[in-house]
Order: C-alpha cells, then sequence, then structure tokens
C-alpha cells in the first residue's frame, strides 16, 4: 500500500499551487494587487517504490488525490509577496477496501521577497510555514491526506529573464523541517525499533528544480523538472504500508501555463514522476481559475 | 504594512522553533527495589517444570574461598571506571530483566509482522523457518503467532525465576556488595540472594525461546545477552559465577519449555488442507454464507488450524465447551441491523471512533494486540515495583491466558466461518485482517487479558475491563466487525481467562 497522500503534500505544498505567482517563480504582483485563485488538482499512480522496488498493489489498484485549493497572491510591495494557500483533499483507491478519507489539509504561507536585482538577473529569498488546519488522521497512509506535521521552510531562488524573447529560466533548492506529530497509536516502529509514545518526528526534506519558459504579459508557458527528496527516514518494510518516517524521494517533469490576457485567466500543469523511494509513481493534473484585482 | 512584516517574520520563526522541535518524549524506564523479593517464590507453582529441582546447579563457592575473592576482586576492576554506553547499559538493564526482554519480544514481533507479499504466479509464498531472512521472512508474527511467542517466553521466564528461587535460598550465596562493602554498586541492591544470578537466568531463558521463534535474529539476541550479562558486572551486582549458574539454569529451563512448544501443535497450524472441511461442516450448521479472502490475489487465510493447539490452562474439551453459539446469520434481523450500523458508520465516522480504531489497531508493523497488553502488564508490575518472579507470574499468567484466547478464538473462527462486512461493500478505515469474523480477535485477547490484570491489580480492574470493551469496539469503529463478533469475544475472553485467574489463586503465591 502506498503512500501516495504524500506526493499530494508534495505537490500542494512543497512544490506549490501553480499561479499567477508562486512560491517557485520571479513573478510579483504590484504593490496593493491581489490575485485569487482557485485550483483543481488530480494526482493519481498504480505503480511506487516500497524502498526501492517497483511495484504495483492488486489492493489498491489506482490511488487518487483529488484537491481544490484557494490560493492568494498579495502585493505587499512590488518586491514583496505574501501568497497562502488551503487546500481541500480527497482520496480514494479504485480497488480493496480502504476508507477514501477527505478534509482540509494543512494552510500554508509564503513570503516571497525580490532581494536583488541587476539587468536579466534576480534572486529571490522565499520562506514558508504550514500548519494542519483540521484533525486528519496522519498515520493512515496511503489513504491520509497529509503528513500532519508543522513546516518550516527556507528557499533560494535565481531567475534570468531575456525580456525581448521573454525567455527565461528558474533554478531555486529549499529546506524544509518538519515538526512532530501526534499518532492516535501510543507506539510505532522507525528503523527496526519500537517507540513507545505517539510522537512521530516527520524526516526534514528538500527540493531543488531547475523551470525553463517564456514568460509574456498575457502568457507564460514553462517546463521543469524537480526534485524532492527527505533527507532522513526509513523505508518501507517488505510488503507493508507506508509510515510518516519514511525517507520518500522524487523526481518530477512536467510542463506549467498560464494565460491571463486581463483580470481572468487560467492557469495549468501536468506532471509526471520519473523515479522515486517510498512513493507513488503519480501522474498529475492541475487546472486554476485566477482572478486578479485592486486593493 | 511594516507591522504585518514584522509579525510575518516573527511568526515564521516561532514556527521555525516549532517544527523544529523534534525530541520524543518517551517515558524511560529505571531500577527499584521491589516491595517485596517474595523469598517463597521457589514454591511456587511452575507450568512446564514438574519442580524447580527439573533444572539442576551446583552449589556455589563460599564466600570466603580464594575463588569467590578473586572474583570479587574482577568484579571490582570491571566496575570502577564505566564508560557512557556502559552506563547507559546498566541503566537500561536495571529495569527489569523479564521487562526488558518482554519489550525486546515485542519489537521483534513488530519488525516481522508483515504478511508475506503475492508473487508473480499469484500465491502467497509460506515463510519458511529454515530460510528466516528470505522473502517472506519466517516468521510472520501475526497476532495468534505473536501470543505464543510472548507466551513461551514468559512461561520460561517463569519458571526459570521460581527454580532460580528455589536455588538462591538453598544456597544463600549474599550479593557482592554483603560480601565487600568496596564494591561499587549502580543499581539498588535488595536482600535477595545473588547465587544464581535471576538476570542471566532470564536473559538465557528468554534467548533460548526468542531465538526459536524468531531464527533469523540469533545474532541480535546474542548481543542483548552479552549486553545484559555485562552490565550486571559494571553495575557491580553479580560475581561470574552468579552469572555463570543463571546461564546454566536458565538454558536447561528455556530448553524444556521448548520441549513443549515443539508439541503445541502449532507446526499444524498453518494446514490449509482443513479449511475445505470447516467450510463445509459450516455450511451443515445453517452458515450459508461464508468468510472468503477479500484480498487480490484471493490469500488463505491465517492459521487455519491454530484452533487445534494446546491451550496452557484448561484442556480440549473444556475448549470446546468455551465455544459460544452461532453467530447472527446473514439475512436475519439482527445481522442486518449490525450490519445497517457499520453502514452509517462508514458514513458519519467520527474523528473519536477513527482515534479509537487506530489506537488499538495494533495491525501489520505493530506488536499485535498480545504485545499491546503484554506492554500494559509489564508497566502496571514495573509500577508496582514487582520482583522478577513476580512480574514473570504476571506475565506469565496473562501470556498464557491471551494465548487460550487465541486458541479458542481461532477456532470458534474456523468452526462458524463467518464473513467479514467487506462482503456486505463496508470499506475500514484501519485494514482488514484476512479470517473469519466471528468472534472478534481483539475482544477475546483483550478481555482475556483485563481480566487477568483485574485479578493482579484489583484496584485497576474496572480500568483494565473499560480498556477491553474500548479495544473490542474499536472494531466496529475500524467497520471491519459486526457488533456480535465483539461483544460475544468479550464474554469468551473472560470465560477463558477465569481458568488462568484459578490457576494464579492457586499456585502457591497466597496473591
Amino acid at each position: 500500500m502506498k503512500k501516495h497522500a504524500l506526493l499530494a503534500a508534495f505537490a500542494l505544498l512543497v512544490a506549490g499551487p501553480a499561479l499567477a505567482q508562486m512560491p517557485q517563480d520571479a513573478i510579483y504582483m504590484p504593490k496593493k494587487t491581489i490575485c485569487a485563485a482557485l485550483m483543481l488538482g488530480k494526482s493519481d499512480w498504480n505503480w511506487y517504490w516500497e524502498n526501492t522496488l517497483k511495484r504495483e498493489n492488486y489492493n489498491l489498484g489506482r490511488h487518487t488525490t483529488q484537491s481544490a485549493s484557494l490560493m492568494a497572491a498579495v502585493g505587499l510591495t512590488d518586491r514583496v509577496n505574501l501568497i497562502v494557500n488551503l487546500p481541500y483533499v480527497s482520496t480514494s483507491t479504485s480497488a480493496g477496501n480502504l476508507m477514501g478519507q477527505k478534509g482540509f489539509q494543512d494552510l500554508s504561507g509564503w513570503l516571497k521577497i525580490n532581494a536583488v536585482r541587476y539587468k536579466g538577473l534576480s534572486l529571490h529569498t522565499i520562506v514558508g510555514a504550514s500548519i494542519p488546519v483540521s484533525d486528519y488522521v496522519p498515520s493512515f497512509l496511503p489513504m491520509s491526506i497529509g503528513m500532519g506535521a508543522k513546516t518550516v521552510s527556507g528557499r533560494l531562488l535565481a531567475n534570468y529573464k531575456h525580456s525581448p524573447t521573454g525567455l527565461y529560466v528558474t533554478a531555486h533548492g529549499t529546506y524544509t523541517w518538519r515538526g512532530k506529530v501526534k499518532l492516535d497509536q501510543d507506539a510505532y516502529q522507525f528503523d527496526g525499533k519500537i517507540y513507545n509514545t505517539n510522537q512521530v518526528a516527520v524526516p526534514n526534506a528538500t527540493d531543488a528544480a531547475v523551470r525553463l519558459g517564456i514568460l509574456k504579459r498575457t502568457f507564460q508557458t514553462e517546463v521543469f523538472a524537480e526534485r524532492f527528496s527527505c533527507v532522513s527516514g526509513d523505508n518501507i518494510r517488505r510488503n507493508d504500508m507506508p509510515f510518516l518516517t519514511n525517507n520518500m524521494q522524487a523526481t518530477t517533469v512536467g510542463w506549467y501555463g498560464k494565460y491571463q490576457p486581463h483580470n481572468v485567466g487560467f492557469n495549468a500543469r501536468a506532471s509526471y514522476v520519473t523515479d522515486g523511494l517510498n512513493m507513488g509513481q503519480s501522474t498529475s493534473f492541475m487546472l486554476g481559475f485566477l482572478y486578479q484585482f485592486n486593493l | 504594512m511594516k507591522n504585518l512584516h514584522k509579525l510575518l517574520i516573527a511568526s515564521t520563526l516561532s514556527l521555525t522553533f516549532l517544527a523544529c522541535d523534534k525530541t520524543i518524549d518517551e517515558p524511560q524506564r529505571v531500577g527499584y527495589t521491589p516491595a517485596s523479593v517474595d523469598e517463597k517464590a521457589g514454591a511456587w507453582k511452575t507450568y512446564v517444570l514438574t519442580a524447580p529441582t527439573d533444572a539442576t546447579l551446583a552449589a556455589p563457592s563460599s564466600t570466603s574461598s580464594a575463588e569467590y575473592t578473586a572474583e570479587l576482586t574482577d568484579l571490582k576492576s570491571r566496575s570502577a571506571n564505566l564508560s557512557l554506553d556502559q552506563q547507559e547499559a546498566v541503566v537500561f538493564w536495571g529495569a527489569g530483566a523479564v521487562y526488558r526482554w518482554n519489550e525486546i519480544a515485542r519489537e521483534l514481533a513488530a519488525r516481522y509482522n508483515v504478511p508475506p507479499a503475492s508473487n508473480a504466479d499469484g500465491k502467497y509464498p509460506v515463510p519458511d523457518a529454515a530460510n528466516p531472512t528470505a522473502d517472506p521472512k519466517f516468521p510472520f508474527a501475526n497476532p495468534p503467532y505473536t501470543a505464543r511467542a510472548l507466551a513461551y517466553l514468559s512461561v520460561a521466564q517463569y519458571d526459570a525465576l521460581v527454580s532460580a528461587w528455589s536455588y538462591k535460598y538453598k544456597y544463600k550465596r549474599v550479593a557482592p556488595s554483603k560480601v565487600d562493602a568496596t564494591v561499587r554498586v549502580a543499581l539498588p541492591v535488595s536482600a535477595l540472594p545473588a547465587y544464581p544470578s535471576e538476570d542471566a537466568v532470564v536473559a538465557a531463558a528468554s534467548a533460548t525461546i526468542l531465538k526459536a521463534m524468531f531464527p533469523g535474529e540469533v545474532a541480535f539476541i546474542d548481543a542483548k545477552v552479552a549486553e545484559h550479562r555485562n552490565s550486571r558486572l559494571w553495575a557491580g551486582m553479580n560475581v561470574e559465577s552468579d552469572l555463570a549458574a543463571g546461564v546454566a539454569l536458565g538454558s536447561q529451563v528455556g530448553a524444556k519449555v521448548m520441549g513443549r512448544a515443539k508439541t503445541d501443535g502449532m507446526s499444524a497450524a498453518n494446514n490449509q488442507t482443513v479449511t475445505a472441511g470447516m467450510i463445509e461442516a459450516a455450511k451443515a450448521r445453517g452458515q450459508t454464507e461464508v468468510w472468503t479472502s477479500q484480498e487480490i490475489p484471493v490469500r488463505p487465510p491465517m492459521l487455519p488450524n491454530y484452533g487445534a493447539a494446546l491451550n496452557w490452562n484448561f484442556d480440549a474439551a473444556t475448549k470446546v465447551k468455551l465455544r459460544p453459539g452461532v453467530a447472527p446469520l446473514p439475512g436475519s434481523d439482527q445481522f442486518n441491523k449490525e450490519l445497517a450500523e457499520l453502514q452509517s458508520m462508514q458514513k458519519n465516522q467520527t474523528r473519536e471512533q477513527a482515534r479509537i480504531a487506530n489506537y488499538w489497531s495494533d495491525g501489520p508493523g505493530s506488536y499485535t494486540p498480545p504485545g499491546h497488553w503484554h506492554r500494559a502488564a509489564a508497566n502496571t508490575a514495573h509500577e508496582a515495583k514487582f520482583s522478577e518472579v513476580r512480574m514473570a507470574r504476571t506475565l506469565a499468567l496473562l501470556g498464557t491466558a491471551v494465548h487460550d484466547a487465541g486458541i479458542c478464538c481461532w477456532e470458534t473462527k474456523f468452526f462458524y466461518y463467518t464473513p467479514r462486512p467487506q462482503q456486505y461493500g463496508i470499506k475500514t478505515s484501519i485494514g482488514l485482517p484476512n479470517f473469519p469474523s466471528y468472534t472478534s480477535g481483539h475482544s477475546t485477547f483483550s478481555a482475556a487479558a483485563a481480566t487477568v490484570l483485574g485479578y493482579v491489580f484489583p484496584d485497576k480492574a474496572d480500568a483494565f475491563m473499560a480498556q477491553a470493551k474500548e479495544a473490542s469496539e474499536s472494531r466496529v469503529y475500524g467497520m471491519i466487525h459486526f457488533r456480535s463478533d465483539c461483544e460475544t469475544g468479550l464474554v469468551c475472553g473472560k470465560n477463558i481467562a477465569s481458568y488462568a485467574v484459578a490457576r494464579g489463586q492457586a499456585d502457591g503465591s497466597g496473591l
């Protein structure tokens, strides 16, 4: 059985939702401008990595995570933006008898600061945090809707844009601290040892990505490669369920696009996991509706 | 706007600290002077030994002998300057020999509690004791397996300690620090004679059982034995000859107890050829809809013949008498009512119901419900400052009752062969075990455990029974059992454990 909730959490929080401007781009809302977005996401996998073994599970069939997120990007100044996001997530499988879970997941916020601008080059520091907003069960993986941990992230992002053509390249790296989770159970196994407590330390994680695209006044199109990796953790035991302590890793490639001629627009994202560890090999799609207004 | 920035930065920083605090608060157990050393325990009734002297032990050298004096000198040098690791080992093992070996057994059970994966042919390979570390690992330490492993562990510890107590008070060789006050001790010293070392007795008896139950863990177990043994030297608690005598005695008793294990019927527990006859018999008794595996590919049921195994506290005829009446038949009003309860729960399960279902789930990767109750028993006995032998008696009473509960429950499950709620479209929030529904294993295990613990700790009897009831009901909340499975299982568990309680009342302990 596997963990796709994780991927859902990853797609929604770490990689961040794709927006008019997002925690992983160099785009800023002007001061006193807000872009609100409603984004619908769907992510599926049949195959997953149990430790390094790539396998199917006939008792899960196809695992699906669906989400609907409300997001807002606020121009605090022309060079400082605040982005907040709240997803509602549901999980299901096409086979077996595990009950799907659903609920509001984790509220996340990102503060994005354009620290340096020199000709086409810009550097950005981005700090983020997330906190679960409902009392969902984090340990019923892969059906859980999230990991249940508070997180704090620090990200550095560099962007070069060739203004005449709109061509750009973006690279960023992130470290995410993830906190303790309280289980309903009062014992669990981690790396072959029993811990006689309800407290689980969720491994910290890093991510890195490279993006190449074109940004024009009304549209954006981009291809990307992302790498998500826990910095520690154990592996899923042979034929066992995933757990919060697992060292989850994934390499994802995909496309992102946005079209926003005026106040109203839409964006879309498609991605595919090419390689992983203790995670599902998911294919994900997102479609968002954007609405920009002034304060 | 500036204030907003400050607020954001401040809240981000404080969240950083919250997220970074990853200290896991795990309760730590330390040693104590027992409330009573139970000096008469050498006369308590044993399970497998017919008398404490079934295992032999030579008289020790006198504390005034040159040999003993040399041992004392050696002990003083070993306990003089301890490294941090050595100090940690002293504290760890000082919490109690029986306590720690029970904990180790639970950890082994958890590590091995994963069902085999199906292979490319759609079959489930059977774990092979002769090749325990191959995939699938041997054993699959499911609840019946773990109930039995923990029962044998506890019985071996208990019988070995009763024998040890009889020799301790026969030979009356006192603790090294009472012979020579300059021996540095790191743990509380009671009035208990030191020969043979109760720690070495428990380590050797436990290792004998656990190596047989978890044959892929011999190196791990040997390392634990060595550390345990050394910790007694580092702590200044035993001389070498105390420890050597303990190993000799514990190993003898462990081997005798394993003698019973080899002939208790467990080797035939996974005999899948009996299921066709069981299904036919159940149908002949009116069970029109029977259990079928809900796994893909279909998995043979877990240990269908486990119910034929030998019980500890009663005979086979009593086992039949302990079997409950038939479950509500599919289609009956009662069955439909109980199915409707689960259908409603599937739509409206509360967070509290989910919490209870999760708390008691003890599924794959855990030490199972028998492990859960052994943990509760060991912790309660530790808090009551039980001597090693009384701790072992508590766990043996509990362990045998829980093993009996497993055997009786499995006998009932495969006698009636009743379907699971999942055969009627119900999903589960905890995962579905692969064997018939009636009666609930959790309910039977838990009521048996709570009944024994209520006898040993009368002031906590109501609390334990309330926990058993919650454990039982958790299977309805998790939607893998009908209410009748659970309520009947609770009653059966109490009845089954009454035999263990009766034994305890008559074992010569006066407890």
